[in-house]
């Protein structure tokens, strides 16, 4: 069974993501930057209110079984502070039914060719 | 309904585009995006940095780089699924590692916002 993260976070916090990503035994990740907002309507600063924060969506597949482990990892180095602040983001997981590598065209079944937790 | 999302080359764009619409898929969408894989690279350089030349370590480097990609999304009635990922296959296999990766997604429902309906009839 595999399992797509989509985590968005502060753009400033993208490379503490990946880093933590790679150092965990998890290398595969796509980064795009997107822009939103939650559920405190952006953020109002004066008179002005800005409702299209910049962040970035990381995107990472892995199997079921390190789920867990790969968004703790995410959570760790995503949150600002002691506590975590409003706006450090959201991580959405989904089911992914099949999954294939453009080079060899083959479907994967096992996630062993993205990355597995290191010991 | 299932969406595909697939992480291919920047310049295979083109080709893509030209085989989806060969898949009869002409509607899809597409996102600039930065990635790595499991950092496979040319075996002449991980040869290289293996016997201890400065260069050929300098270009691994110690992190993953991320490489400019592009992800195309597609969402199509379940039946189009095996046609659409062979296209996208064919037309993006250099046989090199980094020609990407493709992610079949279920999604439960898809809405036109011109006229309002909803399910199949809706993307076809």
């Amino acid at each position: 069974m595999l399992i797509m993260i989509r985590s968005i976070v502060r753009p400033e916090k993208a490379d503490a993501v990946l880093a933590a990503l790679m150092d965990a035994g998890f290398p595969a990740a796509t980064r795009m930057n997107v822009a939103g907002r939650g559920k405190q309507r952006g953020i109002k600063i004066g008179e002005v209110t800005y409702d299209e924060i910049p962040k970035v969506m990381i995107m990472t597949t892995v199997s079921d079984k390190d789920k867990d482990f790969v968004i703790k990892t995410i959570v760790e180095a995503a949150r600002t502070g002691g506590k975590g602040n409003f706006g450090d983001g959201k991580i959405f997981v989904s089911p992914v039914d099949e999954m294939y590598t453009i080079s060899s065209g083959v479907k994967e079944s096992e996630l062993s060719s993205i990355g597995e937790a290191r010991p | 309904m299932k969406e595909i999302l697939a992480v291919i080359r920047m310049n295979k764009m083109n080709q893509t585009k030209k085989a989806l619409l060969g898949a009869g898929v002409p509607a899809f969408f597409a996102h600039e995006a930065s990635g790595r894989g499991k950092g496979l690279v040319n075996a002449v350089v991980a040869e290289g940095a293996a016997k201890g030349y400065q260069e050929a370590a300098e270009v691994l480097g110690d992190k993953g780089k991320l490489f400019a990609k592009r992800v195309v999304s597609v969402v199509v009635t379940d039946d189009k699924v095996d046609p659409v990922v062979q296209a996208l296959i064919s037309a993006n296999q250099t046989g090199n590692a980094g020609d990407g990766k493709i992610f079949i997604l279920p999604v439960a429902d898809s809405v036109r916002v011109r006229t309002g309906e909803n399910g199949a009839c809706s993307i076809e």
